[in-house]
């Protein structure tokens, strides 16, 4: 039995794309049928050419570079920072640094220059209100827990990349502003390093288990948040 | 492909898989999430999951369906939360449509802004149809509902994108899409 109209409507706005023979034969079948069939064609080259997203550059090799630089695979490199001075003024080059999870940054500096430079400005702008119950879940996976006072404060928590394996990115809401915190639970850092780069300040904090980086505008900004940060993010306690 | 225990015929088939499918991830995890530096996150998240757990993937043909499930539950956990909704088309890098003629630019840009304000339901098997080439079979397999259900949501995704240029009266080629 042929397929009627409506059936053939109702699968043409479902899988335009169906190669079934008998909906193949249907589209060809009369006038009424042939002319529906272009009209959907036509929309589905529209919906194609919407959908279509241009890829960025070097996705594919930042996946396969994953695999090389994933925390198995490093497990046992020590990192250490450079020796630095208490407060360093990074270079900022006018051609800045491409965000590559394949990249091997060189310190902890120009790993934060980088990573803010991805995506910091972007998380600041996006931060709506994360519960405390998700910074807890978030850090749990690190063994790490934060204080009521911090956690309540988090608006916006994701993982992210860090110079040992993957970390935790927040942005958190203080009386100056927005500051974004990530904590990188296999970095050891130079406890109070001040890094200033682009229009930020970032300073480094020392932790129980990891360390974090405070990045903020001004130094005021981070600097008031070095305390709550550092007594916050403590290894969960271990239950009997 | 046979299953290769060593780290080498590890590493190949990982990179079989980056190569083959990173590509469709990402545009597809560009479109549920609507951010760029998110979906770059969210597709090395997924591989990185999927680096670790290489040995369990024993059905190479499997590996696109295993990959999105790992995709979704990882935009689902770490995400869905955090993410604005989507407001503007500009939100989204699309590509330039400057060769287009201009009634096609603006059909464009408003099955853009259509795809984005549908609802999840319709939009995910939507997305998975138009941007990951799934046929209704395998969306009713990957978002574990009915063969019939998709095909509904996909008609009706489609016909609230139709009713949305002819309410937004997008002219000229609009007519000859219905």
């Amino acid at each position: 039995m042929s397929m009627n109209f409506s059936e053939f409507k109702r699968k043409l706005g479902a899988e335009p794309r169906n190669e079934d023979p008998e909906f193949l034969r249907a589209r060809h079948s009369s006038p009424e049928f042939k002319e529906a069939a272009e009209a959907a064609d036509r929309f589905e080259a529209k919906l194609e050419r919407a959908a279509s997203v241009p890829l960025p550059e070097g996705l594919i090799d930042d996946i396969l570079a994953l695999a090389e630089h994933s925390p198995e695979r490093s497990a046992g490199r020590n990192w250490w920072p450079m020796a630095v001075a208490a407060s360093v003024l990074i270079a900022v080059g006018a051609a800045g640094l491409g965000w590559k999870m394949n990249h091997r940054w060189e310190s902890v500096e120009e790993y934060l220059v980088d990573h803010y430079r991805h995506d910091g400005d972007k998380m600041v702008v996006m931060a709506d209100g994360s519960s405390a119950n998700d910074v807890q879940a978030v850090l749990s996976k690190f063994d790490v827990s934060a204080a009521p006072a911090f956690a309540e404060i988090v608006s916006v928590i994701k993982y992210c990349p860090t110079p040992d394996g993957k970390g935790v990115h927040m942005v958190v809401n203080t009386e100056n502003g927005p500051v974004t915190v990530i904590y990188m639970p296999h970095t050891q850092v130079a406890d109070r390093e001040m890094l200033a780069f682009d229009n930020v300040e970032a300073l480094l904090v020392d932790l129980q288990s990891g360390s974090a980086a405070i990045i903020g505008a001004g130094v005021k900004s981070v600097s008031e948040l070095y305390t709550l940060v550092q007594a916050s993010i403590i290894p969960t306690p271990i239950s009997s | 492909m046979p299953v290769m225990n060593t780290e080498a015929g590890r590493q190949a088939k990982f990179n079989q898989l980056a190569q083959a499918y990173g590509s469709d991830l990402y545009r597809y995890a560009m479109w549920i999430c609507g951010n760029d530096a998110l979906a770059k996150d969210l597709v090395q998240e997924t591989y990185l999951r999927a680096w670790k757990a290489l040995d369990k993937l024993n059905d190479t043909g499997a590996a696109k369906s295993w990959l999105i499930t790992i995709l979704r539950r990882e935009y689902a956990r770490t995400f869905e939360r955090k993410v604005p909704k989507f407001t503007d088309v500009d939100s989204v890098v699309v590509p330039d449509d400057r060769e287009l003629e201009p009634d096609d630019r603006a059909e464009i840009k408003q099955l853009r802004q259509g795809i984005m304000k549908l609802a999840p339901k319709y939009r995910e098997p939507l997305l998975m149809q138009v941007v990951l080439g799934y046929s209704c079979e395998e969306i009713s397999k990957q978002l574990d509902i009915s063969k019939s259900a998709v095909m509904t949501q996909l008609f009706r995704a489609r016909e609230q994108l139709k009713q949305r240029l002819r309410k937004d009266g997008v002219t000229g080629n609009v007519h000859e899409l219905f």
